[in-house]
């Protein structure tokens, strides 16, 4: 648990170099129609400043003091990427919400080491690496480490620097005060008036009797902290399944390191994954950045797969796409590699006795292309049950799976063209009759004459589609003198739908 | 002096088609390719470079580069990729799953690739190319780019011949830029015979092809005929320019009797 107690000051200092940094600082917000300080940093509480303060008093003891409005929102978000960037420590990150406030919560982070702290070697020497790290970029940090959160949490607040193991909770907890229970302030208060000040007081208390009196979510907390409870993190990442990842002295910013490292890592994940006999479908690289900002990388798998080469390939395009949008920043220190959807696959040996089909082959170029280009640009066609041209066929992401009951092919005796235009083009048009075909007509300025002429088919309205408008329409296809086929239509029965029938070019045939 | 410079050039010429294990990439000294029945039934592996006048006659462009490849798909290769730039979809019309059929090709065979950028295109072109699984890789590039030089054209030639699926090119415009396709064909649409009970209506395709480059095998028309896709795929029309009125030629293949096997084909 780390706790940080003037975290909106000191990312305020970070993000506004300019601050001078030995003057007090405060953020004020709006409370019941008056501006109090909701922040102080380190100078601002030697002064004798503290949050609840108004704004006015505030300023008249301490008359250096700068301030600004608190935007929680933004403290929030930044605390979330924060936290995210965290998760370089242990899988499982979660921003605690603070008590009694029901505004986005930053200033406190819960990470789950469970089975994590022996890379650091060591609780304490992790404890010490993560808050020395923190204090050198210039936040004011104090931690703990419990066996539960509600522990942690009184620890890292009360005793910064303690570690826990299970069992001591009611010693480590009785001298502590009785805000450390994560209360809010009227029960604190409460409590003082009864000469209970310190958390030992509590524990030969009736439990009835407090809960009477306290409410139900006194004796949680009490609980809680005694690691009687039974809390659990919310993790703000996916968790991810299966995990590799790899730690760099040296900071690296080149996309190309990136993806060299990625090669090696999926090496890893695919021993994990082919020990398990699995294969996944989601893999996601996180990228991260020693400015507390993490980036993710996510490809996905048409088929449950766990070739490294593939991975590593699928990844490369996908940072080829990228573009401006990487930016290493002050460089990335850790990488991680996670795969998600996991699902079963039976050992296989590839190469000497596959079979020379290539229908691998083709999953994997879907995969490739949809990586590089985008998983929209890839597309297979699709039918759906529609009269309408534009509706009976659309694209489909080609690494989607295909359907289970595939749609039959719309009538191969009815004539398609081999190109539809998306939206049908406006066109002038002769005709002999009104409702003949057409004799010549105007598309994109240039004049054309028809010689032939086969139609119509009458394509009628989906009236059983609410909000239905459009008019029926007949289909022609119509060859010029230079033996150009096209594919057009009248919209709209003379006579019997409109006066003046408009015609449009839908598609193209061979 | 002239003979012992021809001499030298010989040598040279065969020993870069030694390390190349390939023909040498002229034209004129290659031997015909081995046919089938249908003149065009090529094998897979080549490029070819299709172009067209204008930008209008892309769906006879297209239904030629399905009907090339069609003889080309098979249970190994069952997949054909269709590559487009994204902005160009409502200009060429996107190909039409229901309008496959026509040609020989399920429309769930094609996938359609839609790219942002040239670099894109030739990367899509490429990788497609080295799948075991593509038939054919159809581009269509309605503009000429400046990337589609001759090294661009030559490295997915070598695609191509390492993979052994074929890559068709469709271009348009009359500008020509050198290139190292094996095959290089001017289209444009003709004039269709009408149909055999309705000669006001439009029969089956048919194109006038140029073959500005390579060769067909023995028994194919000379470097310009007229082509028409029939139900059993391409058969190339006598030498003598079809009638408008609806008398075609007889398919070089096929049929014992021209006159009468076409209109019976005609018929159904």
């Amino acid at each position: 648990m780390l706790h940080l107690p003037a975290w909106a000051t000191d990312t305020l200092r970070r993000a506004e170099p300019g601050l001078p940094p030995d003057r007090p600082l405060a953020l004020w917000e709006t409370v019941r129609g008056g501006m109090r300080l909701c922040a102080v940093d380190r100078h601002a509480e030697r002064a004798g400043l503290s949050p609840g303060q108004p704004l006015s008093d505030a300023r008249a003891l301490c008359p250096g003091l700068i301030v600004r409005e608190a935007d929680h929102e933004w403290l929030a978000a930044r605390f979330a990427d924060f936290a995210d960037w965290h998760s370089y420590a242990g899988p499982i990150v979660s921003v605690l919400p603070e008590e009694g406030r029901h505004k986005p919560a930053y200033g406190t982070l819960g990470i789950d080491i469970a089975g994590v702290a022996h890379l650091y070697g060591g609780e304490q020497a992790m404890l010490d690496g993560v808050t020395t790290r923190l204090e050198n970029l210039g936040f004011s940090v104090s931690g703990a480490i419990a066996p539960a959160i509600g522990t942690a949490w009184a620890l890292a607040r009360h005793r910064p620097g303690t570690i826990l193991a299970p069992g001591g909770e009611e010693e480590a907890l009785a001298p502590l005060p009785v805000s450390a229970l994560r209360l809010p302030e009227a029960t604190i208060a409460a409590l003082g008036r009864l000469g209970l000040k310190r958390v030992g007081q509590l524990y030969a208390r009736q439990r009835k009797a407090m809960q009477a009196r306290f409410g139900s979510l006194f004796i949680a907390r009490l609980d809680e902290a005694l690691g009687r409870g039974n809390e659990r993190l919310v993790p703000r990442l996916p968790a991810p399944e299966r995990h590799v990842e790899r730690r760099f002295a040296e900071p690296i910013g080149l996309i190309d390191d990136v993806l060299a490292t990625t090669a090696d890592l999926a090496l890893r994940l695919a021993g994990q994954l082919e020990r398990e006999a699995a294969g996944a479908q989601g893999f996601h690289l996180f990228l991260y950045r020693v400015d507390h900002k993490v980036m993710v990388l996510s490809v996905n798998a048409a088929r449950p797969t766990r070739d490294p080469g593939h991975i590593a390939r699928l990844f490369a395009h996908r940072a080829d796409r990228l573009g401006g949008e990487y930016d290493a920043g002050f460089g990335i220190d850790m990488i991680r590699l996670a795969a998600t959807t996991i699902t079963p696959l039976a050992p296989r040996q590839d190469g000497a006795f596959a079979p020379p089909d290539g229908t691998a082959d083709l999953v994997r170029l879907k995969d490739r292309m949809a990586s590089r280009l985008g998983p929209l640009a890839v597309s297979r066609t699709g039918f759906v049950d529609s009269h309408i041209p534009e509706r009976a066929v659309r694209l489909e992401p080609a690494i989607a799976p295909l359907p289970d009951d595939p749609r039959a092919a719309p009538d191969p005796a009815l004539p398609r063209p081999l190109r539809l235009l998306p939206a049908p083009e406006r066109i002038e048009v002769l005709a002999q009759v009104p409702d003949g075909p057409p004799a010549s007509m105007v598309w994109r300025r240039l004049p054309y004459r028809f010689l032939r002429a086969s139609g119509p088919e009458r394509i009628g309205i989906e009236w059983w589609v609410p909000g239905e408008e459009a008019l029926t329409r007949d289909y022609y296809v119509a060859e010029d003198e230079a033996g150009r086929r096209f594919w057009i239509f009248r919209e709209g029965l003379y006579a019997a739908e409109t006066r003046e029938p408009r015609w449009f070019v839908h598609g193209l045939f061979c | 002096m002239h003979g012992r410079k021809h001499a030298q050039i010989e040598t040279l010429r065969a020993r870069i088609a030694a390390l190349e294990e390939r023909l040498p990439a002229s034209g004129e000294e290659m031997a015909p390719l081995p046919t089938s029945q249908d003149p065009l039934a090529l094998p897979g592996g080549l490029l070819h470079e299709v172009f067209t006048d204008a930008r209008r006659n892309g769906a006879a462009m297209l239904g030629f580069a399905l009907g090339l490849a069609r003889p080309l798909l098979g249970p190994g290769r069952p997949a054909l990729v269709f590559v487009q730039m994204a902005g160009e979809a409502q200009e060429a019309g996107l190909p039409y799953g229901a309008g496959l059929a026509h040609f020989g090709v399920s429309p769930e065979s094609l996938l359609i690739c839609r790219v942002e950028s040239v670099v894109e295109l030739l990367w899509a072109i490429e990788e497609a190319a080295l799948c075991r699984a593509v038939a054919a890789v159809i581009a269509d590039i309605g503009r000429p780019h400046k990337a589609l030089d001759f090294t661009a054209s030559r490295r997915l030639s070598l695609r191509a011949a390492d993979a052994g699926s074929t890559v068709l090119l469709l271009r348009y415009g009359t500008g020509r830029e050198a290139s190292a396709a094996r095959f290089r064909w001017r289209l444009s649409p003709a004039p269709s015979a009408g149909m055999a009970f309705d000669a006001r209506a439009p029969g089956r395709p048919r194109w006038r092809v140029d073959i500005e480059k390579g060769r067909l095998g023995k028994g194919a028309g000379s470097p310009g005929f007229f082509l028409d896709w029939t139900e059993h795929g391409f058969a190339i029309l006598d030498r003598a320019e079809p009638g408008a009125a609806g008398v075609a030629g007889a398919p070089s293949s096929g049929a014992a009797s021209a006159g009468l096997g076409n209109r019976y084909s005609e018929a159904g």
